[in-house]
């Protein structure tokens, strides 16, 4: 199969060899993240993307030290997986509470070679417009990265939906519009209003990894034809949806099905596996 | 008598494979010792089984593709749902595999043949499957020979 594309949302939890390495990282997924899924060799990651027909992953951990008191995988450790199969994209996170969090990112860039941010609001409990934020996102504009933002409704323990409401991203994309911000899991429920941000804000990009209730497939239609048509998003937005699983919480290969089942052009599957996922990842050094 | 338990890791390596495993469970035989008894072996997992069939390709596929008409991992739209399509907060995840583990059911999870002389006994085109319903996964097969050692 020729593998062609980019799951732009998976957390490397289940990596049985970065758990040996690194015995925290089991905690760190049962309790922080909570996943109970069996950990796996690396093996197995790299054929749920060759079953999905994709040939690479962005890995994201997350910078929870203030709240939560640990990193569900730190920079360096993503990294360090990332030196274990070129499919991998390497994200880094920090702590949005720390004052030192701007350098920190510029090391994770520069040093380790991240290629993107990510943020969880609702685990690191922040609203992304709050202004001690801003020195981030300046720093990452001027680095060139993408921030993938958790938006919505979060499973991990103790989060509070309040932090991922799509409204608290505008003064974000209004503010910062070098800055090309990436609202996850469509910002369930609040799709209309993820939406709206999207079409009002170009450097504003949902990405596909929702799923909150049945199987991929309904769930999707539900979100991208129920709550907002599909031809919203092939013709208003197709160049600002890229393909997300949230794996392991959902299998690669589900949700990639699922997206292929929704009706768009082939012409727009390609825009949303692929080709906005290099556009966003190529400002990047 | 003698029970010796060995646990064998296999990789699938697709959503829905059938692995022929037939020569680990006879190389458990052998290890053993055991020269008459029985091998009993079990698969851990409820989205997978452990089958009996004869070793042919167009065979494999037809089991995989009937058990999927049986229990699909989709029912067509409109018509049914599965109970399982919700979060599980045990697992952080949903469970919407609800036809992987009714394939498991229907196919079974286990299967023993005797052993004589050293040697797992079994007709001539009986193979052992381990069958992923759901992968690709590392998954443990359970293989335990019970039985009388060699008095020679």
């Amino acid at each position: 199969m020729t593998r062609r594309g980019i799951d732009f949302h998976t957390h490397p939890l289940l990596v049985r060899e970065m758990i040996a390495r690194h015995p925290e990282l089991a905690t760190a997924a049962r309790e922080t993240f909570q996943i109970g899924n069996n950990f796996q060799p690396l093996e197995t990651f790299l054929l749920e993307l060759d079953e999905a027909g994709l040939e690479k992953a962005v890995i994201l951990p997350i910078d929870a030290r203030t709240t939560r008191g640990t990193t569900v995988y730190s920079n360096e450790q993503i990294a360090e997986l990332c030196a274990l199969s070129d499919r991998f994209i390497g994200f880094a996170s920090v702590d949005p509470h720390s004052p030192e969090a701007p350098q920190a990112l510029d090391r994770a860039v520069e040093d380790l070679g991240l290629r993107g941010l990510k943020l969880a609001p609702g685990m690191q409990e922040f609203f992304a417009d709050d202004p001690k934020l801003f020195a981030i996102y300046e720093q990452a504009a001027q680095l060139g990265i993408p921030i993938l933002f958790h938006a919505g409704m979060s499973w991990e323990p103790g989060t509070r939906l309040k932090y991922g409401h799509p409204m608290r991203f505008e003064d974000v994309a209004a503010g910062f519009p070098q800055l090309k911000i990436v609202l996850a899991h469509l910002a369930w429920p609040w799709v209309v209003d993820a939406v709206a941000l999207a079409l009002k804000y170009p450097n504003v990009y949902l990405d596909t990894s929702a799923l909150y209730f049945d199987n991929p497939r309904d769930f999707l239609q539900f979100a991208m034809n129920t709550q907002v048509p599909l031809t919203v998003f092939e013709r208003s937005l197709r160049k600002q949806i890229v393909f997300g699983s949230n794996y392991p919480r959902v299998e690669i290969k589900n949700m990639a099905r699922a997206v292929r089942g929704l009706g768009f052009s082939e012409e727009c599957l390609d825009l949303v596996f692929r080709a906005n996922a290099e556009a966003l990842l190529g400002g990047a050094r | 008598m003698k029970i010796k338990l060995k646990r064998v890791e296999v990789q699938s390596r697709k959503d829905m494979e059938m692995i022929d495993i037939t020569g680990h469970v006879e190389a458990a035989v052998t290890e053993t010792g055991i020269h008459d008894g029985i091998v009993f072996v079990s698969t851990c997992h409820t989205s997978s089984g452990l089958l009996v069939t004869e070793g042919i390709e167009c065979l494999e596929r037809d089991v995989l593709a009937h058990l999927e008409r049986l229990a699909p991992k989709e029912p067509p739209p409109g018509t049914y749902g599965y109970w399982h399509n919700r979060y599980l907060d045990f697992d952080g995840r949903l469970g919407f595999n609800a036809g992987d583990h009714l394939k498991s059911i229907l196919g079974g999870i286990q299967c023993f043949f005797p052993v004589e002389n050293g040697k797992v006994v079994r007709g001539g085109r009986q193979r052992v499957y381990f069958v992923e319903y759901d992968g690709p996964l590392a998954r443990t097969v359970l293989i335990q020979v019970m039985g009388e050692e060699s008095k020679a």
